[in-house]
């Protein structure tokens, strides 16, 4: 096994030291930082919108579409809105006709953003009419409609004889507030952090293993290309040289992780400090508690996922003669990488549900939908047993074909193999 | 057992084509043995099957005592050399030559300090710590063989060893060779240069076409094929003698050689007839002799031009 070990030395060593896993390690974080940070800085969403309301209303409905928006209820939890937006409202009571042009002009000018028209038959039809330059503020557009229709139920409540003073408190809107249940009970953290954790976990998992796979295949490649192969060969054994290989690229990628995990842990370790820095709401850093076991269970899932992907890769790089030709290929590799990532959605949203499931119990796609599930939902031990030792059983499997292609394929010249020659070397080697 | 490699009846087939076809030798220890033969005529095949690189149909071969496709560990003394030549691009000189000793089982520290040793005999002091991409081609061939010996192997096994270097640096190639021998270690290379083999050689083994034409000891094999052919150098020049020389019918085809002529009488046929024809000549003869023929007159004599390589295989078998 020693022979083992100097190849994985070698392979380490060799990425380590590059100039590029230097850049690669300690830039990463900082563009990670950059794209929550800069956001956060910059106004945090949101904005004020300046807007006339063209009220032919009955009294006291466009009173309260104007008080609506411009004094909003403060959230549940007592936090700060950053995406709300602010409203300056100004009220017309002159027909629609007579002001249209005016108000066109305004908004051409950049005076205004839009105007809210409620006709003088809303409280009957419910309908409202809002012209602006931008209407595709869902945001705006949801203000705007929960502020009228609160005005018109408030008008029709009046109109069925309710005192004015129940009104108000017959039709408080309801605030939703959100949590996460683990199966050791709650332990908070938002739907919105959830969200993010299982999104960078799956799209970290997917980076790494493509990232560090197309490095096994380029280290093939050199040693084919280069004619290394067939000294290495005649010193160990190919199996061999293929496990050191992997092993050796393989660690290299466990290091990067452990430094951005421990570069993490420091940051949230002293998110006070770096909330006040720079200016962020005070909880711009709470993620969810995620326990010791979800965090083994991903780790063995990025580790397996990459003992497959690389397998493969190494095999590719076996049987091709140039990246050029390795290209063509990729794609099909990378497919089973990508199906969770198309699903990143539906998976992270709904991350018991059927597509999660059925994605994170097929070994190729496991590893990345597996991260998404496990950051974000307490996905029942069963399955994730199940799905390991699917992933066990196939990278076993994946990796003895993929060895006795590498074993041929690290020694064989000129074109690159077909199918049927492939088969060949499977039954040859 | 006094043989370091010995092959017996080896064999390697393609689809449709035999690379090695019932190749048997024996390389006796502490020689330099040559394998010659025209491109494509199954010597790096029968290297990589005594490297275990290739696996061979039919045969057996004995590397220091072992089969080599059965007891790995004997190809950790021998150091080889590939036809192709190659090493790691981006790695430094040092890190290089010490990770193939490694490879052989030789501990870092020493690898380390033989490798610097080496390193500055060569000529290449100053590039212990640059980037093997940095270097020239010779100069990246001479980190390769360094890193072929760096374990100081038993057997050198060396694939047209000569190719791609300038001639100082085949002068440096032909003593390491030597000094090998002299250490009391066996060389074996590959060369299609039947010239260079004829220098280097103290043994050799002539293939073409996956078949052993011949093999032996240098001399003997000279010997052996030696031929009936003369060379004779006259005191002057002698329209007589001309005459003589240009008159194929009596003693057969003479050239003109250097400042004599060669002579080619016919197999059995007795020199003393044309010592006679001499000694009634106008001059005197300054030179009578027996010449021996070359290495490749031999080879041409032995399989005319069919030497000529077949197709080559397109895929390595293992």
């Amino acid at each position: 096994m020693s022979e083992v070990m100097t190849i994985l030395r070698r392979e380490f060593l060799e990425r380590v030291r590059s100039k590029s896993f230097v850049l690669g390690t300690f830039l990463f974080p900082v563009f990670m930082g950059a794209m929550w940070i800069i956001p956060a800085t910059m106004g945090q969403g949101g904005g004020t919108r300046k807007i006339v309301i063209v009220d032919q209303a009955p009294a006291g409905v466009g009173t309260i579409v104007e008080q609506v928006l411009t004094h909003p209820q403060p959230a549940a939890d007592g936090k700060k809105d950053d995406e709300a937006f602010t409203y300056v409202v100004e009220r017309q009571a002159r027909p629609l006709a007579e002001v249209r042009a005016g108000l066109i002009r305004r908004i051409q000018a950049k005076e205004l953003d839009g105007w809210l028209y409620l006709p003088p038959d809303v409280v009957g039809t419910s309908k409202a009419e809002y012209r602006a330059r931008n209407v595709a503020q869902f945001r705006v557009l949801g203000d705007l409609s929960r502020a009228t229709s609160r005005a018109v139920q408030a008008a029709r409540l009046q109109a069925s004889g309710i005192a004015p003073a129940q009104v108000a408190a017959l039709v408080k809107p309801v605030e939703l507030g959100t949590a996460r249940i683990t199966s050791k009970g709650e332990e908070g953290g938002t739907a919105q952090s959830a969200f993010w954790l299982s999104y960078i976990a799956g799209l970290l998992t997917y980076m790494m293993i493509l990232l560090y796979g197309m490095n096994v295949l380029r280290s093939v490649l050199e040693e084919k290309t280069n004619k290394i192969a067939e000294v290495l060969v005649s010193s160990i054994k190919a199996s061999h040289l293929m496990l050191g290989k992997i092993l050796g690229v393989g660690s290299v990628a466990l290091l990067q992780v452990a430094v951005w995990a421990a570069i993490t842990a420091t940051i949230s370790s002293r998110s006070g400090m770096l909330t006040k820095r720079f200016g962020l709401p005070a909880d711009a850093f709470s993620t969810v508690h995620v326990p010791l076991g979800t965090l083994l269970a991903t780790l063995a899932f990025f580790v397996l996922g990459f003992f497959l992907y690389a397998a493969v890769y190494a095999a590719l790089g076996a049987a091709v003669n140039s990246e050029q030709e390795a290209q063509q290929f990729q794609i099909l590799v990378m497919l089973p990488l990508i199906v969770p990532i198309a699903f990143i959605i539906r998976i992270v949203t709904d991350p018991l549900g059927k597509i999660a499931t059925v994605l994170g119990l097929i070994p190729f796609t496991a590893p990345v939908t597996m991260a998404m599930r496990l950051a974000s939902a307490p996905v029942p031990p069963v399955q994730i047993f199940a799905s390991l030792a699917g992933m066990v059983v196939t990278v076993l499997a994946v990796a003895w074909v993929a060895g006795k292609i590498y074993r041929v394929g690290i020694l064989s010249t000129g074109k690159k193999p077909s199918l049927a020659e492939l088969g060949r070397w499977l039954r040859m080697a | 057992m006094n043989d370091a490699l010995t092959l017996d009846g080896v064999s390697k087939r393609y689809s449709g084509h035999t690379a090695v076809d019932d190749l048997s030798l024996a390389v006796p220890r502490g020689t330099i043995y040559g394998i010659l033969g025209p491109n494509g005529a199954g010597k790096s095949t029968t290297l990589r099957m005594v490297m275990n690189i290739l696996a061979r149909d039919s045969g057996r071969i004995s590397l220091l005592g072992a089969d080599p496709a059965a007891d790995r560990t004997v190809l950790r003394r021998v150091g080889f050399l590939p036809e192709e030549r190659g090493v790691y691009r981006k790695m430094k000189v040092t890190d290089v030559i010490v990770f193939f000793a490694e490879l052989k089982g030789v501990d870092r520290r020493t690898a380390r300090a033989n490798a610097g040793q080496w390193l500055e005999r060569m000529g290449l002091g100053d590039w212990k710590q640059a980037r093997v991409e940095m270097l020239s081609k010779g100069m990246q061939q001479k980190v390769q063989f360094i890193a072929t010996v760096i374990h100081d192997p038993e057997l050198l096994i060396l694939d047209e060893p000569q190719t791609g270097l300038d001639p100082v640096n085949q002068e440096v190639l032909r003593d390491t060779m030597l000094n090998a021998r002299d250490q009391g270690k066996t060389v074996i290379f590959s060369t299609h240069n039947m010239e260079q083999a004829e220098q280097l050689c103290e043994h050799v083994c002539i293939i073409a076409q996956g078949r052993k034409v011949l093999d032996g000891r240098l001399r003997d094999v000279r010997r052996e094929n030696m031929g009936n052919r003369w060379y004779v150098e006259f005191d002057g020049a002698s329209e007589q003698a001309e005459r003589l020389m240009r008159d194929t019918s009596r003693f057969g085809a003479a050239q003109p050689h250097g400042d004599g002529w060669r002579v080619d009488l016919a197999p059995g046929a007795d020199p003393r007839a044309l010592m006679q024809a001499l000694a009634g000549l106008d001059v005197p003869v300054t030179r009578f002799g027996r010449e021996q023929k070359s290495l490749h007159e031999i080879f041409i004599d032995r399989v005319g031009n069919a030497g000529t390589p077949q197709r080559r295989p397109e895929v390595a078998h293992v």
